[in-house]
């Protein structure tokens, strides 16, 4: 919240945790810092926010976790993207494309 | 799963606890924040500031840690839920294929089980239906049966008469109703005509309480009104469903409309409902008591004719109410003359009193039949018992794969309960097929029979039936089987090395179930006794080629003045009936009541002095009834046609009535009062069993129907054969001498014999049936286990015969291992059977419970049975050949 620039759409969060995770199995600290870098800062997730989604998705079996090492040999639980979450991940996509264009057809009038 | 590294999914054996959820959240968040920590620091945050401002950025951490557990123990305990319906199909499919796997096993425990659980079904919707359902009336439970009772006579449920009814009804504040009414099986009907056939229906007369007190309405108009039952408007009708259905072509627009009964034009105010067929299953109409005037059915306190039924007022026992009657009563018996000794009153609940006996019979049986199907268990998990250990090598490598102890006897229990419900199946499938092979058995005749049938309440128990049975025989075995360290066994089972307690525990139930097989059996021939005392009884006459049929004689239609003349037409006419040899008459058959009861005064010695008053059954005879039914005379003559009206009165007495008032006299020639009429006995006759088999010959008189002319009249025809084969003939016979003359029934005397020992047939046969189950179920459990004990021991086996063993003594050993079992479960049945068989000493007939005869009989059956099961594995064991049997692994 702190940092953000752009308030953050309902519902974004989780997307933007599927398409993270889609490019690979990462720990929570990590995951904030890949939405963060990748959208130059533009987005940061609250990570209270963040937390509560990931545990929210792993109960949907969007998401499943174990325990795992850290590159600094700390134990961090590392989440990856499921079956089913992958197939989640390319339907909200598709959804939030259409939603985006949409809007800003209006907004835009060619 | 402490660290692993890389990849792999998590595989979870155990479940996670709140505890450790907690915990594992804890660390995640803790992770995210050091490092959050640490990269502040790097942008040149002191550690305590970092630290701070990592917690801010982070957002509400404590609502976000509740957040979290909340989500992850919903997942834990979904996860679980499916985990456990996984397993349980697991198991179901496993156990599926393991019966297959073993069909002989399958099939021995799932055909028994059908039969068991079938019978049980079968039997528990009878006693249901007969027993437990509550009679069709609203309330049921508060609607009584009332009887006059004379403690001095021993007669506790007589029959009431309408000058004491009415006192009761007058008097009565614990019953919120009172009813009555006077039906007679075959005597209190009409002859209904003027639409198709003249056809006599089967009729009960009431009083204006009689609907209400049963809380019965009509289906369509309505009941009688208390306006049409006076005398000289009572021209009116309620019909019965089946009546309704079966004669007037279920004709709505009858209600209104006029019926011909006995000649007289009857209104039809209403159609009752089908299960409302009170008092009798084949009852036609109600109407109102009042046809019937004082000169057909007496009104004095001495003709007790009435069934009196009431209903409790709210809060009343039937003690309560009895009291209340019986002071009623004692003040009538002291204040009139008649009413003399009937000082009492008994009040019996409705359904008591309709199936009190039969009770005990069908609890017998209910006991009976659960023996079987316990027995049914026992052997099956001996079954079981055998089948684990086989199986043991198997069980361990399950266990060694992780599987824990409550896993494996889950496993085996679903095995077992999948055989239950596959044996309650196809039991219930048998119970249906069982219900009706009853009826044909005789059930249909029970009282209450119509309330017999397999239904919502009958299902349910059969499922519980099953449950209970798979957990008995599973349970036992499934533990025992997971009981011993199953690793050893891996190391041993390949050489068959198995632990001897598996077969004590086998012994064991072979024991218990040859002890449940014994009393069973006990019990059979206990019943089997009797029935075959019941069936030696002679019932005084010769009932066989002997055809009886049942008359309305309409007095109204012939008038009192033609009756004789009609009466002595009919005799003679049948009596021409090419292969007729005797034709009588009587008002009753034997074994189908007394006739009516007369109060008599047999004198005493000179002037008067011990004169005795006495009250004798009078049956109404024709002179050649005793020759129609093969009743011996024993002295004197019988009646003549010389006997009529206007000469003296004469009475034919059997041996009993002789016996009593003239013990070491000749009684011909006496002569007894009728008031002041006098009475000469003329001859006695042998003694017939006029209720039923079981009751002794009572003292009784017979009158000639030309001296005292009655509507209701029963012919017996001696035939020179099959009487069946005459009944045409017969009937041809009647109607040539009067066209609109009813036949209410033709029947065979042997099938009157036949009917009357039907309850009794019933449980002999059915009790047989279940003994000759569970013998064949001891027998199997012996065999059982003595096949599995050779098979075990045949290297041992195969080492004594090496060493010299003779045929003979290895038969000694196997035989006599099975005869030891046989003969602790048999005195332990023996035992069993002393205690339970008195529970059936009320429906045996002159057989004792503890019969030494049946008891020793029962032994010998057992012990041959033993014998056999055992000598067939023994057999097997003298075939082994030892060279191949110390090779065998």
């Amino acid at each position: 919240m702190a940092q953000s620039s752009l308030g953050l759409l309902q519902g974004t969060v989780d997307v933007l945790i599927l398409r993270t995770l889609a490019w690979a199995p990462m720990h929570g600290y990590g995951i904030a810092r890949w939405i963060a870098d990748r959208s130059e800062g533009a987005f940061a997730v609250e990570d209270a926010a963040l937390y509560q989604a990931l545990h929210r998705l792993e109960r949907k079996k969007l998401v499943e976790s174990q325990w795992g090492t850290s590159e600094k040999n700390h134990r961090a639980k590392y989440y990856s993207l499921t079956a089913a979450g992958r197939r989640q991940l390319k339907t909200e996509v598709a959804e939030l494309r259409e939603y985006m264009g949409a809007l800003f057809r209006v907004l835009d009038p060619a | 799963m402490g660290d692993v590294p890389g990849e792999g999914r998590e595989f979870r054996f155990a479940w996670r606890s709140k505890r450790q959820v907690v915990n594992d959240i804890d660390a995640e968040l803790a992770f995210h924040l050091a490092r959050k920590t640490e990269a502040l620091v790097g942008k040149g945050y002191s550690l305590e500031d970092a630290r701070r401002e990592a917690e801010r950025q982070f957002g509400n951490l404590e609502y976000t840690k509740q957040y979290c557990r909340d989500e992850d123990v919903r997942r834990e305990r979904e996860s679980r839920h499916t985990t456990m319906i996984d397993e349980l199909k697991q198991d179901f499919i496993y156990a599926l294929r393991a019966l297959r796997s073993a069909p002989g096993f399958a099939l021995v425990a799932l055909l028994t089980l059908a039969l068991g659980i079938g019978a049980n079904t079968a039997i528990f919707s009878v006693v249901r239906g007969v027993l437990l359902s509550p009679l069709p009336f609203p309330n049921a439970g508060q609607v009584m049966r009332v009887w006059q009772a004379n403690p001095g006579e021993n007669d506790l449920r007589s029959q009431v008469s309408e000058p004491d009814y009415l006192e009761w009804v007058e008097s009565t504040k614990r019953f919120a109703s009172m009813g009555a009414y006077w039906y007679m099986p075959g005597g209190s009907g009409a002859d209904l005509t003027g639409i198709g056939n003249p056809e006599r229906i089967e009729g009960a007369y009431v009083t204006p309480g009689f609907f209400p007190t049963l809380g019965a309405r009509a289906a369509i108009g309505r009941t009688l009104r208390d306006e049409e039952a006076v005398v000289g408007n009572d021209r009116f009708i309620v019909l019965s469903h089946g009546f309704w259905q079966r004669r007037l072509g279920s004709d709505r627009s009858i209600v209104g409309r006029a019926l011909t009964i006995d000649g007289k034009p009857f209104t039809v105010v209403g159609v009752m409902p089908p299960e409302f067929t009170f008092p009798a299953d084949r009852i036609d109409y109600w109407a109102s008591l009042t046809i019937h005037g004082p000169e057909s059915i007496g009104r004095q306190r001495g003709s007790r004719f009435l069934d009196v039924l009431g209903r409790l007022g709210p809060g009343v026992t039937p003690a309560q109410a009895q009291d209340e009657l019986a002071a009623i009563a004692r003040r009538i018996s002291e204040r009139e003359p008649d009413a003399r000794g009937w000082s009492g009153v008994t009040v019996l609940p409705a359904r008591e009193a309709l199936v009190g006996d039969v009770r005990r019979p069908l609890l017998v049986l209910l006991g009976a039949v659960a023996f079987v199907l316990l027995i049914t268990c026992v052997n099956i998990a001996g079954l079981l018992l055998a089948r684990a250990t086989a199986r043991q090598s198997e069980l361990a490598v399950r266990s060694a794969l992780g599987a824990g102890r409550s896993r494996i006897v889950r496993q085996l229990v679903t095995e077992s309960m999948v055989l239950a419900s596959l044996g309650g199946v196809l039991g219930v499938m048998l119970a249906y097929a069982g219900v009706r092979a009853l009826g044909a058995l005789g059930a249909a005749e029970l009282p209450r029979a119509q309330a017999i049938r397999i239904d919502g309440t009958v299902l349910a128990f059969a499922l519980a039936l099953s449950t209970v049975s798979g957990l008995l025989f599973g349970l036992l075995p499934a533990l025992r089987a997971t009981s011993r360290n199953l690793q050893g066994v891996l190391r041993a089972g390949a050489r068959g090395m198995v632990g001897s307690t598996g077969q004590r525990l086998r012994s064991a139930l072979v024991v218990a179930e040859v002890a449940l097989a014994v009393v069973l059996v006990v019990g059979a021939g206990l019943a089997a006794k009797s029935f075959a005392r019941l069936l030696s009884v002679s019932p005084g006459f010769q009932p066989a080629n002997v055809l009886a049929l049942r008359l309305g004689m309409a007095f109204e239609r012939l008038g009192e003045e033609r009756m004789p003349g009609y009466y002595e037409a009919l005799l003679a006419r049948i009596a021409t009936v090419p292969g007729v040899e005797a034709v009588g008459s009587a008002k009753n058959f034997p074994l189908r009541g007394m006739g009516e009861s007369w109060t008599a005064i047999v004198p005493g010695g000179e002037a008067g002095t011990g004169d005795r008053e006495i009250r004798v059954p009078v049956l109404h005879t024709s002179a050649d009834y005793f020759r129609a039914l093969g009743i011996p005379l024993r002295s004197g003559r019988v009646f003549t046609s010389a006997d009529r009206r206007g000469t003296p009165f004469v009475w034919v007495v059997n041996e009993a009535f002789a016996r009593r008032y003239w013990p070491n006299e000749n009684a011909v020639g006496k002569t007894i009062r009728l008031g002041n009429t006098p009475v000469q006995i003329v001859g006695v006759v042998g003694d017939t069993r006029q209720r039923s088999l079981t009751e002794p010959p009572e003292p009784m008189a017979h009158v000639h129907y030309l001296q005292n002319m009655r509507s209701g009249l029963s012919l017996v025809v001696r035939t020179t054969g099959e009487p069946g084969r005459y009944a045409n003939a017969i009937r041809e016979a009647i109607w040539s001498v009067d066209r609109d003359q009813t036949i209410t029934s033709v029947e065979t005397m042997s099938a009157i014999v036949g009917g009357n020992v039907s309850r009794p047939r019933l449980l002999a046969t059915l009790l047989l049936l279940f003994g000759v189950m569970g013998l064949t179920l001891g027998a199997l459990g012996i065999y059982g286990v003595l096949a599995y004990a050779v098979s075990q021991r045949r290297r041992e086996i195969g080492v004594r015969v090496a060493l010299g063993a003779s045929p003979r003594s290895v038969l000694r050993l196997i035989v006599g291992q099975g005869m030891g079992l046989a003969v602790v479960g048999v005195i332990a049945g023996i035992a069993g059977a002393f205690a339970l068989t008195r529970l059936m000493a009320s429906v045996l007939y002159e057989v004792q419970a503890t019969d030494p005869m049946t008891f020793v009989s029962v032994v010998v059956v057992l012990l041959v049975a033993a014998l056999v099961a055992s000598w067939l594995p023994a057999r097997r064991a003298l075939r082994i050949d030892p060279v191949q049997a110390l090779r065998y692994d």
